[in-house]
């Protein structure tokens, strides 16, 4: 079996009374595209503030390549290998496409502020290292021609895009997309797929939050299905399709049935 | 894109394309050209410029380039980094008194003491830094306004640095390079601070263009997306304040070591929002746009002092009205874009 490179185990949260996540257990292994699914509520994205650090769970632990990271700052997890993305696009809007990959980038290396003023030779080969890399990732994700406009006067797909590509800049062991092909036509959700996978295939776990199922069920190795803070069902696409609680989570029980 | 270039305010295209266009010669000509005129304007006598009451020179001295100094500084920490601050003033007062009690009690002279005072208003600023740094928006900005106002009261209820009366018969800085620091001639000190100054800018810019400049940037546009990029955001918010207050203790020692006698009274909240208002009449984030608003904000008070009090209504006026023309500064931050055809 793979190694396991990112593993929830147990985490519990409570906003005030409310129970965000119930003892919920997911893993994502090495060179697979994990997806979680869910209605709307069910816990997604708090799965992944809780990953990266933005919450703290009430229980249970979260290991990174076999380091717990729990009580780490966002910034030193995000350090440690996890690279995310937004429901909502974040990017840096008034900095160009490239500025925005570089500024994840240069979190890699250990240049501090003095070094950069009076300009050593390691600020000056980190400082190369990061525009590379940044342009490099452009040209990966098809926006090496927008590498010097503002990322908010960029058009709403490649927006999405450079958000991945600024936290693939990160080198995460885990790369975390959350609903990446929101508004995204037919044509555009199939390419975002063969992205996906491009980037499996370079080396980066992918666990994908998404609602499209068609894109979900095509490219994930594995499905894990959230409803009201509580892991339903774990499993590959198809025996996911096939679920009942899955399909009654989605589409509701009838009253006269149960 | 021809109709998008004919839309925009068009001086600043017109620069920056001859700028990239230019080779290293030729900017290196303009920037000696351009320095050589601002060391130069002291010797100016002319009646256009010319301020009535107070001599050009002084004007020169206090408040423009002054101003220019503490904005460039205040505008790393408000206009790079998107941190409020209403207390800048704290960092000004702590260099002037470090400058005013160290050169009446010790040997040392003002060349000295500056580091002193650079590095006490550094310290001040990890002090606040640290705890305040923690707490975003509003609840910041109060705390650097009280910063502010609680330097100003510790000096004025301690009376081993002159209370409320303050400290007088500070000396000035010892002749450098053959040039006398005198009472009577405020121009070496304008010169002294257009040299700091450009040192100064120099230093931000360099930062600007490089990681801490991303860094800071990624944490006015979204401080939590910057965290999760992995930008140690307490880090590179710290090292704002540090690299502004040291900014603002310098213009402190040398204000010191001009005026001779420093009081409580000279280091008020009006200071700290005037300084504000050239961050952002200037244009935020933009070192150019920071000094053009200093000067245009130091200048016009000294040159409406004809009308006497009045000319404080116009001031206001003047703010309000350019403030709704442009609303984002003189001269915003704004990156020139460069559009390139896909590749593919």
């Amino acid at each position: 079996m793979s190694k396991k490179l990112l593993e929830v185990q147990d985490v519990l949260v409570n906003f005030g009374g409310v129970t965000a996540l119930n003892k919920v257990n997911l893993h994502v292994s090495e060179g697979e595209i994990a997806a979680l699914i869910g209605p709307n509520g069910a816990g997604k994205t708090t799965v992944f503030n809780i990953v990266t650090g933005y919450y703290t769970p009430t229980s249970g632990r979260v290991i990174v390549d076999g380091e717990s990271v729990l009580g780490l700052r966002p910034y030193q997890i995000a350090r440690k290998g996890l690279g995310r993305t937004f429901q909502n696009i974040r990017l840096f809007g008034d900095m160009t496409a490239a500025e925005n990959v570089a500024t994840a980038a240069d979190s890699l290396n250990k240049s501090g502020l003095v070094g950069s003023l009076f300009g050593g030779p390691r600020s000056r080969r980190d400082e190369a290292a990061s525009m590379e890399k940044a342009h490099e990732l452009l040209r990966f994700i098809g926006l090496d021609h927008r590498a010097l406009q503002m990322a908010k006067n960029l058009p709403y797909g490649d927006q999405r895009r450079l958000e991945i590509a600024r936290a693939l800049a990160l080198n995460p062991k885990v790369l975390l997309l959350d609903e990446p092909a929101a508004g995204f036509n037919p044509q555009e959700k199939i390419e975002l797929g063969e992205l996906i996978r491009k980037i499996r295939d370079r080396g980066f776990a992918v666990l994908l939050i998404e609602h499209d199922m068609s894109l979900v069920m095509d490219i994930s190795d594995r499905v894990s299905v959230l409803d009201f803070g509580q892991k339903i069902a774990e499993g590959t696409p198809v025996e996911i399709q096939k679920n009942q609680r899955v399909i009654d989570a989605y589409l509701g029980v009838a009253e006269d049935a149960s | 894109m021809a109709l998008m270039k004919a839309s925009a305010f068009n001086l600043r295209d017109k620069f920056g394309d001859w700028w990239d266009g230019a080779n290293s010669a030729q900017r290196t000509v303009f920037r000696i050209v351009l320095i050589g005129i601002f060391y130069a304007l002291p010797m100016l006598n002319n009646p256009i410029i010319d301020t009535p009451e107070t001599s050009f020179s002084s004007v020169l001295f206090y408040p423009l380039i002054m101003f220019s100094l503490m904005a460039v500084g205040l505008n790393v920490v408000v206009g790079k980094s998107g941190i409020l601050d209403l207390g800048y003033v704290a960092f000004f007062a702590i260099g002037a008194y470090t400058h005013a009690v160290l050169s009446i009690h010790t040997p040392l002279n003002f060349w000295e003491i500056l580091p002193f005072a650079m590095a006490f208003a550094m310290l001040a600023g990890v002090i606040l830094g640290l705890p305040a740094l923690r707490l975003r928006g509003d609840y910041l900005a109060i705390i650097t306004l009280g910063f502010g106002e609680i330097v100003r009261i510790v000096a004025v209820n301690t009376e081993a640095i002159g209370g409320a009366a303050g400290l007088t018969d500070i000396p000035g800085p010892t002749s450098i390079l053959g040039i006398e620091f005198t009472v009577m001639d405020p121009r070496p000190y304008y010169w002294l601070t257009l040299t700091l100054l450009l040192l100064v800018i120099w230093g931000v810019i360099r930062l600007s263009h490089r990681k801490p400049g991303r860094a800071w940037e990624a944490i006015r546009e979204d401080e939590d997306v910057a965290e999760f990029m992995g930008v140690a955001t307490l880090k590179y918010k710290l090292w704002a304040f540090i690299i502004g207050g040291a900014v603002g203790g310098l213009a402190g020692a040398i204000y010191a070591s001009q005026i001779r006698s420093i009081q409580p009274e000279l280091f008020t909240l009006n200071l700290s929002i005037m300084i504000l208002a050239c961050v952002v009449f200037g244009g935020m984030g933009n070192i150019w746009g920071v000094i053009l608003g200093a000067v245009i904000l130091g200048y016009a008070p000294e040159k409406l002092r004809f009308l006497s009090d009045y000319r404080i209504i116009f001031f206001g006026l003047l703010m309000v009205v350019m403030m709704n023309i442009r609303p984002n500064g003189l001269m915003p931050r704004k990156k020139r874009e460069h559009f390139q055809e896909k590749s593919k």
